[in-house]
């Protein structure tokens, strides 16, 4: 009989936005579990939603997430005489889904102050409405202060993960390049990365990436004339 | 041409008339002007974020009175929001609720709740029940604090801090029961009377001198500190900076029937951008001289 009963419109919604955050984070190289990213909505809610009324609990979907090797590989710099041993520009990644509609500073400053303690290299926080002006202006200042864990923060509203934007058939394929892969494409055409066609760190697809300003995306695309072939963005 | 220091290029000449500079250095100089005013704009942003962060912790003891707050307090409150814009200063009281803070920086309760769940609520006031935005009415913890945040609004520069010319001078006011601690602020030296006393308005001959010789420590001190922080204007911000940010609070009653005086006072609170919403409230003709009044008080 309980099965029988449709489930809440907010179970549903937040069990897509669970899984595209999964997603996100498979595609940006990090280790996931299959099941998770198949995840049913029946197991979904057997997991996390309240007892009391079947509506999503939030406050219980966090998880962490860390590097595969590929990853870190990808994020480590080439070795130079001056750095003959460089580490990877990544870490483990803490990600919450927060049930308070009114993020603001406090909020994220605690935020902040977990992904700092829990020794975390960055976090996401996923909310259900846009933080206020001044949480932005903390966040894209984050780089600099010393509050924040060394990778920083993003923040994303629910509906920006309800679908996953990049399995839609128009958007092509973004791929990050390594520094070092960046630098031989750099070579091969003689360019200097300034000559290349941008993209936008706030770019929907650059987000979803995560990102950083001066790495390179090749962007692969199907044509019916051209078969498969691929150009390169460099993030600003 | 090998390469210059832009810095010693530009001072010969700056002596010569602007048309008779080479293209290029004009161009240089208003590429540099706007960088500079950028990198002004940046700075003062992140001021007032930090001001904001800190204002989130306030005031700095949990059972502070925002009628009586201590001098340190209130000090930091007004130096902190000099740089806020309006906008900025919503922010604050945004950052504050969100904190489940009253709005007033100074005053640690949290914010009045709405008596209902839902999103408008009705209020029963003078003139009738009125429908209220939930959040409106979860900003502060009294229609006092509503009244000592809105009196440091009014006051806030709505110009950028970064296009301010001649930011000297700049001082906000609160409104405080214990007047004589905060004007007594700067000479470093013993109050001979606790705070608690002073309701009293009675200004005796004896208070006058002590004010005076307390006005002329705080003269030098404040030179002293001039000097310190290699303020070349000392001269012209010395009045500014304390001595006229007090204003005399007159003695609070409990809300009885308001006169019309207090009732505009009291709607102060309501204003949008300036302006009361005055949809239900009846509309009497006062004599105009209180109109112009208010309107220079509260629009801008
Ligand atoms: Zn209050």
């Amino acid at each position: 009989m309980d099965s029988d009963r449709r489930e809440s419109p907010a179970l549903i919604r937040l069990w897509r936005i669970y899984k595209t955050t999964k997603e996100m984070c498979a595609d940006r190289g990090y280790e996931m579990i299959d099941e998770d990213l198949e995840i049913s909505l029946a197991e979904f809610k057997s997991r996390f939603s309240k007892e009391s009324d079947g509506e999503p609990d939030r406050s219980r979907m966090h998880f962490s997430a860390k590097p595969s090797t590929l990853m870190l590989a990808k994020y480590t710099d080439p070795p130079t005489p001056k750095n003959p041993d460089p580490q990877p520009q990544t870490g483990s990644l803490w990600i919450e889904f927060t049930p308070d509609e009114n993020v603001g500073l406090k909020q994220l400053r605690d935020f902040m102050q977990h992904l700092v303690t829990g020794n975390y290299w960055s976090g996401i926080l996923i909310c259900p409405k846009p933080i206020t002006g001044m949480a932005l202006r903390l966040l894209r200042g984050s780089g600099g202060l010393d509050e924040g864990p060394p990778g920083g923060v993003e923040v994303f509203v629910e509906q920006d993960l309800l679908v996953n934007i990049t399995k839609h058939e128009l958007v092509p394929k973004h791929v990050l390049l390594s520094k070092e892969e960046k630098n031989q494409l750099l070579a091969r055409y003689r360019l200097k990365e300034t000559q290349l066609p941008r993209i936008q760190v706030t770019d929907p697809v650059a987000r979803y990436l995560g990102l950083r300003r001066g790495q390179v995306v090749k962007i692969i695309r199907r044509s019916e004339t051209a078969g498969r072939y691929a150009s390169y963005r460099w993030a600003i | 041409m090998g390469p210059k220091s832009i810095l010693k290029n530009s001072i010969p000449v700056s002596s010569s008339s602007p048309s008779a500079k080479p293209v290029n250095e004009r161009h240089l100089e208003v590429a540099l002007y706007h960088a500079n005013l950028i990198k002004e704009q940046r700075d003062v942003e992140e001021q007032i974020l930090k001001a904001t962060l800190t204002l989130l912790d306030f005031p700095s003891a949990p059972g502070a009175n925002p009628a009586r707050p201590s001098i340190a307090d209130a000090l930091q409150f007004r130096t902190l929001i000099i740089p806020f814009q309006p906008s900025d200063y919503d922010s604050l009281i945004e950052e504050r609720n969100i904190a489940d803070l009253c709005g007033y920086a100074l005053c640690p309760k949290p914010p009045k709740r709405a008596p209902l769940a839902g999103k408008l609520q009705f209020v029963d006031t003078k003139d009738g029940v009125q429908i209220v935005n939930k959040k409106e009415l979860e900003v502060w913890c009294s229609e006092e604090c509503a009244r000592r945040a809105l009196y440091v609004k009014v006051q806030l520069n709505e110009e950028p801090a970064w296009m301010r010319r001649g930011g000297i001078g700049d001082k906000i006011d609160i409104l405080v029961e214990n007047t004589e601690d905060h004007r007594i602020v700067l000479p470093l030296r013993p109050k001979h009377k606790e705070s608690d006393a002073n309701k009293d308005d009675g200004e005796t001959n004896q208070d006058q001198e002590d004010e005076q010789e307390a006005w002329a420590l705080r003269e030098e001190a404040m030179a002293e500190l001039a000097q310190e922080r290699g303020d070349r204007n000392a001269k012209s911000t010395k009045k500014g900076l304390i001595k006229a940010t007090i204003e005399e609070r007159m003695t609070v009653k409990t809300p009885v029937a308001p006169s019309t005086e207090v009732q505009h006072g009291g709607a102060a609170h309501m204003a949008i951008e300036g302006h009361i919403p005055k949809a239900d409230m009846p509309k009497k003709s006062v004599d105009g001289q209180d109109e112009d009044e208010e309107d220079n008080d509260w629009d801008d």
